[in-house]
């Protein structure tokens, strides 16, 4: 085989597409500890000597920004990546195994819908929050995350789903358990990876949403990670320095949480079907 | 069930079936009620209902700085299809989508066979390639606008190599709407890449091995068995890239606003938008969002059939 | 068992977390109930810190000890559109800063001031909506001076700055011989910083021959393929197909446009009077002097481009009326406040008997004085695209007339396509 032949082809070319894969990468990361001045006029060079003064003004800013929006950050996503791992567990397995027309065109309408762009429908979600009288509270929020979502969830685990053999549920009721028993004694715990690839997936995206925290929670609510941000470029917008410390200190949570679940997640999303 | 078992007593057979069937039902609607329900009242909530509203919307003159509302019927509907610049938003999204699409999916799937080995190394490069999916939207224009302007990396690599006068990526109407294509394509390509490589180790060694013996060159090898069992990888890459590409709106509004110039880069969710909130044309713009949305249901059922057929013919 | 750990961590940060927010909100509505609590919506630029914002504010409420204020912060520059949006969602502030009063005014969501209200502003009607003041006159701003390189200028062997457009043409190409980009300009997410020069020969050749030609186009009297304002537009195009004005640099956004200026990438910027804050920043100051000219007409008879508005505006609907229009006000016509305009963003307070403190930059001199002749001998005109209330076009249409000029500099479309585009827009916008 050719491998053989040049062992070393194969990481000199990995390594040299990601080098150029990383080049934006390494542009946030080296002007996160460069002096301010220093970035329009040398983006590239190495932060010599690096500073720490970006990070700092950022997480010492007299209105708490980063802190306080960090923790709304943190309830939102979890809140939500909880609920809709529920939801969309049990939608995604009641169509999985149900035959009926219907389910395929739930199904459908619920893939479509992942497809709009929430800002689109913005302005009718007010609305409907409004009515529920859930506007302006996380509740609501998280609510609209679930509903926004929910498809994707469901598309994972129903993927996932027709990879499990139905014999394994069929035994475990004719043994007299319940519809919700053998859905969370047996399906659910074989769901794990799938369940890995929403949590990160949906996880990342309510991370990153801006608009729609930004419109939701409304002005007087505080403010999520990514909407402070966006909201503080105004300000930095002469300060590359600043931006380039508050875009690396949104990103860190979520990377964080990617290499925590990354085996796991990348199982769920091909799941049985590959194991095959 | 279980209490169904025991509240079930053995019947004569001539009442057993019409029992059986009843309580069937009745253990389809709890089941419904128990499992579909609640995901489905939620969604139809805050995503089915607020597009009937703006279905409401799209039958009316409604400017919220404006009224008397009053009902048009399909006007709207009408205007749109001589409406130069949502013509143009259409053609702007359609050409977003088929890249962000296809280059990701191709690039992905070359660099997962060039990563297909194990070790710490490879395990790097995976992690390295997935980074941009998790970085957002507003972080990825940012950087990549100091990167493209006339001043940025790019170009004063350009220029070090003695090109005279780099192209304007993002200044030059023929040229932004590719770069902003780029872009997202660099952001989606690792996601593609992850997925892919789950793929590639999922092939059983002993089908390519046997291939192998049977005389099959590496092309073929990939063509004929490894290439068909990525099928669901390509599914689940289709669709998150489907998703993306429609939903393009971000980028778009940190990066270029639409321009340079009227409309080059502006897509339809960019101008449903623009025609909304900043016009107040909010009954216009809401014909806008059904017409995408409706775009939107037959790319999302027609990639389905085609990628489930794919599947099934395993 | 790892993942039960990361389970009962993000289970505490959740629980801990949603005890802080709810803490903050306790304390916050207990501060309320003893006062009348308004919002106000403000926007945080490089100039207006939170601090700035901060301590505007507590100077008012200092004051006025009744009132507690809530400040609320557009997330980007656009607080037009943020306005729009906390309008259609039911969350409008109570009172809000250079928020455009267009179609707020109209649909009644904003308050009009009183004439007594408005009797210490130097042109009490000024951005009027349908005869009403919506908006506090609170600053003058000249939209475009013309800031230039001297020694740019210099080393093109220009030793005046042009007092004609003939001579203004000649200079630019005597800075393109020398391989210097006669004007700066930009775009990008911010298309209004393309317009500058466009502004600047509409205003030499429109407005100066019609100073009420938007008036005029709202009843429909001229059109945009009028002779001026198809002339104006191709001296404009002409910078562009010159070479002149540089088509790669409409991909740059504001920030970077101005770091551009003073990075001595071109020679001229026109720009509006703010760039003061910017070019007399002792950190930001170029090592050369900055100059400035108004821009030249044909004859060179003097022509100032110049518009007032910019203040606060009071919802109609606030919870605390009085209050919100007492804060308007007070907050406007605080000294401190009004020399703190100057210092950070380069404003001229439209204030009457207000004088600028004498501690104020260089730059920021040239802008006045030059605003100053004007007013003298009476050469100010609207400034177009950024005329307010009935001086204004219709909402959504000064969007297309920016991406208009990003169009004529990269020649995108032609000046004939461009007036007739205009007109049709407008149609559809009204």
């Amino acid at each position: 085989m050719k491998e053989v032949r040049v062992p070393w082809l194969r990481p000199v070319a990995a390594l040299m597409i990601s080098a150029f894969f990383l080049v934006p990468l390494y542009m946030i990361l080296v002007n996160v500890f460069k002096q301010g001045e220093k970035i329009t006029q040398e983006p590239a060079a190495l932060p010599v000597p690096p500073t720490l003064d970006n990070l700092t003004g950022l997480l010492t800013r007299s209105d708490n920004l980063f802190w306080a929006s960090l923790a709304n950050s943190v309830v939102v996503t979890t809140l939500s990546v909880i609920v809709l791992t529920v939801l969309s567990a049990m939608l995604g397995h009641y169509l999985a195994r149900s035959r009926s027309r219907w389910a395929r065109v739930a199904m459908l309408l619920l893939l479509s819908g992942l497809m709009i762009p929430p800002q689109v429908i913005l302005m009718p979600i007010t609305q409907v929050l409004r009515a529920f009288g859930l506007m302006t509270t996380l509740q609501g929020l998280v609510l609209f995350n679930v509903g926004y979502y929910i498809p994707f969830g469901v598309f994972v685990f129903t993927g996932f789903l027709r990879g499990i053999p139905i014999e394994l549920e069929e035994a475990a009721a004719i043994d007299g358990a319940s519809r919700s028993r053998v859905f969370w004694r047996v399906v659910f715990p074989l769901l794990r990876p799938a369940t890995a690839s929403v949590l990160i997936f949906l996880g990342v995206w309510i991370w990153n949403d801006f608009i729609d925290p930004l419109v939701i929670l409304g002005p007087s609510q505080g403010t999520t990670i990514t909407t402070g941000i966006y909201r503080s470029i105004g300000q930095y917008q002469a300060d590359f320095g600043t931006v380039f410390a508050l875009m690396f200190m949104a990103t860190l949570p979520v990377l964080i949480f990617y290499l925590f679940l990354q085996k796991q997640f990348v199982k769920g999303l091909t799941g049985g079907a590959t194991k095959g | 069930m279980a209490v169904n078992v025991k509240s079930t007593p053995v019947r004569t057979s001539a009442t057993h079936r019409s029992r059986r069937s009843r309580s069937r039902s009745a253990e389809r609607i709890r089941s419904f009620t128990l499992f579909g329900a609640p995901g489905l009242l939620v969604y139809a909530c805050f995503v089915l209902a607020p597009i009937a509203i703006s279905f409401g919307y799209s039958l009316t003159d409604h400017n919220p700085f404006n009224p008397p509302t009053e009902f048009v019927g399909l006007r709207n509907y009408r205007m749109l299809f001589t409406d130069e610049e949502f013509l143009t938003s259409l053609r702007v999204t359609t050409i977003l989508t088929v890249i962000v699409v296809v280059v990701p999916n191709v690039a992905g799937l070359g660099i997962a066979v060039l990563l297909d080995r194990r070790g710490w190394f490879y395990n790097a490069m995976r992690t390295v390639f997935f980074t941009p999916m998790v970085l957002s939207s507003v972080v990825v224009s940012i950087v990549w606008t100091r990167m493209l302007d006339d001043e940025g990396l790019v170009n004063q690599a350009l220029r070090a190599i003695g090109v005279d006068r780099p192209p304007g990526w993002l200044s030059d109407p023929g040229l932004a709407l590719y770069s902003i294509a780029s872009i997202l394509s660099w952001q989606m390509l690792g996601f593609c890449v992850v997925v892919y490589l789950a793929g590639l180790q999922g092939v059983p060694r002993e089908l390519t091995e046997a291939a192998e013996i049977d005389g099959a060159g590496p092309i073929r090898r990939f063509r004929s068995v490894t290439w068909p069992l990525l099928a669901p990888a390509l599914t689940i890459n289709t669709v998150v890239l489907l998703i993306s590409a429609f939903k393009i709106f971000d980028h778009i509004q940190v990066i270029t606003h639409g321009g340079p110039g009227t409309g080059t880069t502006a897509t339809i969710a960019y101008n449903v938008l623009q025609t909304g909130l900043v016009a107040n044309r909010q009954g216009y713009a809401s014909a806008m969002a059904i017409v995408m949305l409706l775009i939107i249901a037959v790319a999302a059922a027609v990639t389905l059939r085609v990628l489930n057929r794919r599947e099934v013919n395993l | 068992m790892k993942h039960k750990a990361l389970l009962t961590a993000l289970t505490a940060t959740v629980v801990l977390s949603a005890c802080s927010v709810g803490q903050g909100d306790i304390q916050q509505s207990g501060d309320a109930t003893a006062k009348k609590e308004i919002t106000f919506l403000v926007f945080e630029t490089p100039n207006l810190t939170p601090q700035v914002w901060d301590a505007a504010i507590k100077r008012v409420t200092d004051k006025y000890p009744g009132i507690s204020v809530k400040k609320l912060v557009s997330p980007s520059e656009d607080r037009v559109s943020y306005a729009k949006q906390l309008l259609a969602s039911g969350q409008f502030p109570d009172v809000m800063i250079a928020v455009s009063p267009a179609g707020f005014a109209e649909s009644g969501a904003m308050a009009p001031f009183t004439p007594d209200e408005l009797k210490d502003f130097a042109f009490p009607n000024n951005g009027a909506v349908k005869g009403k003041v919506y908006q506090l006159p609170t600053n003058t701003q000249t939209i475009p001076v013309v800031y230039y390189n001297k020694e740019l200028f210099a080393k093109a062997g220009i030793d005046a700055p042009p007092k004609t457009y003939a001579e203004l043409l000649d200079a630019s190409a005597k800075l393109k011989a020398k391989g210097i980009t006669p004007f700066v300009v930009g775009g990008g997410k911010d298309p209004f910083a393309s317009t500058l020069a466009w502004t600047a020969t509409l205003a030499t050749d429109l407005y100066a021959r019609t100073p009420d030609w938007m008036a005029k186009r709202r009843a429909g009297t001229v059109t945009f393929q009028d002779p001026d304002f198809v002339k104006a537009t191709n001296k404009f195009a002409d910078l562009a197909k010159n070479g002149y004005i540089d088509k790669k640099d409409i991909s740059r956004d504001y920030a970077a446009t101005e770091q551009a200026f003073l990075d001595g990438k071109g020679a001229m910027y026109p720009m509006g009077n703010w760039f003061a804050a910017a070019g007399d920043d002792a950190k930001r100051k170029p090592k050369w002097e900055i100059g400035a000219f108004n821009w030249p007409s044909d004859d060179g008879a003097p022509v100032v481009p110049a518009f007032t508005g910019g203040g606060i505006s009071v919802s109609a609907t606030a919870k605390n009326l009085p209050e919100a229009k007492k804060f308007a006000l007070a907050y406007t016509l605080d000294k401190a406040n009004l020399d703190n305009s100057v210092h950070n963003d380069g404003l001229y307070p439209a204030i009457k008997g207000y004088t600028p403190p004498s501690d104020t930059g260089a730059v920021f001199k040239l802008g006045y004085d030059l605003y100053q002749q004007g007013v003298r001998n009476d050469s100010v005109v609207q400034a177009f695209g950024w005329e307010a209330g009935d001086d204004g076009m219709p909402p959504g249409l000064v969007d297309k007339w920016r991406a208009a000029a990003q169009d004529l500099i990269t020649g995108g479309r032609t000046v004939e396509q461009v007036t007739a585009s205009l007109d049709d827009e407008w149609a559809k916008a009204s």
